[in-house]
């Protein structure tokens, strides 16, 4: 009887927790995962940045590079709604899928000048799935994609309020800046400190300690003061585009400036062997110029000229 | 409802047809929902209604999926296929939606209790899946089935209000089309094309429809906790001159970073959300304690580098400081020295003027006079080195007396043989010592013969 009366209660609980608010609940459940071959830095960024997302379901590596619409059915499966992709091409190259499950969009960009936690050493720590402040550039606001770029950020990097596992303080700032076509993302600690002025006390803030720290202050906040040190990781994310589906759909957005990696190697692999065949070219074509002057055995002969010194005195 | 899906998975992977064995399930239903219905029951009378809605639905619209019946929750309604509009029909899926509601609150009367043998699996974590949109597959579904004419008159209402959209829309699938095209052209073909003209896509409409869709709220109208997201007053980018210049970017990510931490702090606050971890709260971190430790001897073993780095400079500044005072004393035992012989030198022409009557008086004035210039340029000499030690300084006393016990300079050779007078010398002999020697033994000396004897026998 008990059970009945839980679950009637919990139903109608449920039918009026939506419309009370007016707008539905933030709910997002995030399936994180990579394809197979990626290397171990990437394996490792990965885990550091499932460690900072509590909402996010972690699976097993995913054998298909060509079907990526199975992602959807799996993100299905684990009952998530977003999915985030790590594509490893070649051992090297690595790109980011982002992806909103049924119905998209979905991104793809390519991630650069990759730095995990562990590598950077850096200071800063912060509570295994506290939500994040997320920091967004302006520049994120001022063109369509961008736009859309920014709230998949928000829906997967932004831990919904009362997720499960996640810890009731805030303290860290996550940061996205566009800057040169790219998005850079950084991660850093908050740490308050008394507004004494003494803040050489302060464990490894000492070096952040920029100009900036000491003017902003509200009077109401009791005398602290903000600084920010760096946790890591580090990541440069380039869009290249962006479908309208979950893993397919047509291309809405598609980004110019983008230069395969595949592309920069070849690029440079040639510009090597351009040395070796301008000499190979230019020798060739010292044989066929002595071929035309008939200085070569098997060559042409020139006819005689009349006023040849031969000629003339023979 | 997990198991649901579970379901639907295996049967993916097993290649049965799962649309058809759903399909034979709910005629099943319905026909067993039919006989239900004919018993005298209130709480049923609405019901044939919406299960004629339902029935209706599922004959006319043969690729509807409903995923599991028993479970309300995850009943998704595919809104249908059409080739013309792509998936951007937003007003559709609403509808769909809508419906949905209202199918649900015809059944919410009755008491459901399938509801209750699942309801426990449905936890508060779960997400809510927006309905899925179906996009129309290139060409493949192009001829598919007719389709009821309802749907056709709801596309045309939709197209009726996105009517100024759809004209770019339009000119923009124009673009679409012409790169694919392209993507059919074959690879000879293609090789042919100059890769700079692709054309760009960058679909306004498109990406704003995206963006509606799935948007959630971050306006003043909302808690700032809900989604605690910052968008910085101004771009960074133009704070940066040089993306290349490490330390300027980092800055400016940095102060963007600030900025939103500040402004965030004061929202949270103002909003009653706990902010400030206290002390006394110790929970799992990012960065484990093993991690930590690393980090924290990476910075001592920075730290002790850096001062056996100054300490070294130090040691090297020093050297390079004696030696100049080395160079120094050199030069001044050379001047010393000099200055020396040039007094030698006047003292003997002054001699030689004053006359040369002078007998052998004269030559040891001479040496005495010498001694004397000597005695004083090293006077000065010595009251010019700079530290103690050494055989004449302060401390001379103790090296003056080694010196005496163990020896210094002079010949090491022939230092233990005879001279004349070591030789001379017999202060070590005793008689009395030689004689008693002579005493101990007794042993009378043999006859002449006998010895002779005896050194013939060794």
């Amino acid at each position: 009887m008990a059970a009945v009366y839980k679950s009637l209660s919990k139903a109608t609980g449920q039918k009026d927790d939506a419309p009370k608010d007016g707008v539905r609940k933030n709910k997002q459940r995030v399936l994180i995962l990579s394809s197979r071959g990626v290397t171990f830095r990437h394996r490792h960024l990965l885990n550091d940045l499932a460690s900072m997302m509590p909402h996010c379901k972690k699976d097993a590596k995913f054998d298909s590079k060509s079907k990526l619409y199975q992602l959807c059915e799996l993100a299905d499966l684990y009952n998530c709604n977003n999915v985030f992709f790590f594509e490893a091409r070649k051992g090297k190259d690595l790109y980011v899928w982002l992806s909103k499950v049924p119905n998209g969009p979905t991104v793809k960009m390519h991630l650069q000048n990759l730095h995990t936690m562990e590598e950077l050493h850096f200071t800063g720590n912060c509570l295994k799935g506290s939500r994040p402040i997320l920091s967004f550039d302006a520049t994120f606001e001022t063109q369509p994609h961008l736009r859309v770029i920014k709230e998949l950020f928000l829906h997967t990097f932004g831990v919904p309020q009362g997720a499960r596992k996640s810890k009731p303080f805030i303290d860290h700032v996550m940061a996205f800046t566009v800057a040169d076509g790219k998005i850079w993302v950084r991660n850093y600690q908050i740490s308050e400190v008394e507004k004494t002025g003494d803040k050489a006390g302060e464990d490894g803030g000492a070096e952040k300690d920029k100009p900036s720290g000491g003017k902003k202050s509200k009077p109401g906040l009791k005398d602290t003061d903000i600084n920010l040190v760096e946790i890591g990781p580090r990541f440069v994310l380039t869009p290249i585009i962006i479908q309208e589906g979950s893993f397919g759909g047509p291309i809405i957005y598609e980004n110019r400036q983008f230069v395969s990696p595949n592309q920069v190697r070849s690029e440079l692999r040639r510009s090597k062997a351009g040395r070796h065949n301008a000499r190979a070219e230019k020798q060739l074509e010292r044989v066929v110029k002595k071929g035309d002057l008939g200085l070569r055995t098997g060559g042409v002969r020139k006819p005689a000229d009349a006023l040849d010194v031969k000629q003339v005195f023979a | 409802m997990a198991k649901s899906r579970l379901l639907q998975a295996l049967a993916a992977e097993k290649g049965v047809d799962i649309k058809k064995v759903l399909q034979k399930r709910k005629a099943k239903e319905n026909s067993r929902k039919a006989r239900r219905a004919g018993l005298p029951d209130t709480r049923h009378l609405k019901k044939p209604q919406a299960q004629q809605k339902k029935s209706r639905k599922s004959e006319a619209d043969a690729e509807e999926v409903d995923s599991d019946d028993e479970d309300e929750e995850w009943e998704e309604e595919e809104s249908d296929e059409d080739d013309e509009m792509g998936g951007l029909i937003d007003d559709e899926a609403e509808d769909g939606d809508s419906d949905e509601d209202e199918e649900e609150s015809d059944e919410e009367g009755k008491i459901d209790l399938a509801k209750f043998e699942h309801d426990e699996s449905s936890s508060d974590s779960e997400v809510e899946m927006e309905a899925k949109i179906e996009r129309p597959k290139k060409g493949k579904q192009a001829n598919d089935l007719p389709k009821p004419k309802a749907d056709k008159a709801a596309i045309r209402k939709a197209a009726q209000a996105e009517s100024d959209s759809e004209e770019e829309e339009d000119e923009e699938e124009d673009s679409d089309i012409d790169l694919e095209d392209l993507e059919d052209l074959s690879d000879a073909e293609r090789e042919d094309l100059v890769p700079h003209t692709r054309t760009t896509i960058n679909n306004h409409t498109a990406l704003l429809a995206a963006l509606s869709r799935i948007s959630i709220p971050t306006d003043k109208s909302v808690p700032f906790a809900t989604h605690q997201s910052v968008v910085s007053s101004k771009p960074t980018a133009d704070s940066i001159d040089d993306v290349q210049d490490d330390l300027k970017r980092e800055l400016a990510f940095y102060a963007q970073a600030l900025e939103a931490a500040k402004l965030g702090r004061a929202l949270l606050i103002k909003e009653g959300v706990p902010f400030t971890r206290p002390n006394d709260y110790f929970a799992e971190m990012v960065k484990n304690d093993g991690q930590m430790e690393k980090v924290k001897a990476r910075l001592v073993e920075e730290a002790t580098n850096k001062r056996a780095a100054a300490e070294a400079r130090k040691q090297r500044d020093l050297k390079k400081f004696g030696k100049q005072v080395q160079v120094a004393k050199e030069q001044e035992r050379a001047k010393a020295k000099r200055e020396t012989l040039e007094k030698i030198k006047t003292l003997k022409r002054k001699r030689s003027e004053s006359g040369a009557a002078a007998g052998e008086r004269e030559d040891i004035d001479f040496d005495v006079a010498v001694d004397n210039e000597i005695k004083g340029a090293d006077k000065k000499s010595a009251g010019s080195r700079p530290g103690g030690g050494g055989r004449d300084g302060p401390g001379a006393a103790k090296r003056h007396k080694k010196d005496a016990k163990y020896g210094f300079g002079g010949k090491k050779r022939h230092a233990k043989s005879n001279d004349a007078a070591s030789a001379g010398d017999l202060g070590g002999f005793s008689v009395k010592r030689m004689k008693a020697g002579a005493k101990g033994k007794t042993t009378p000396r043999l006859g002449k013969s006998k010895r002779k004897a005896a050194a013939g026998r060794r």
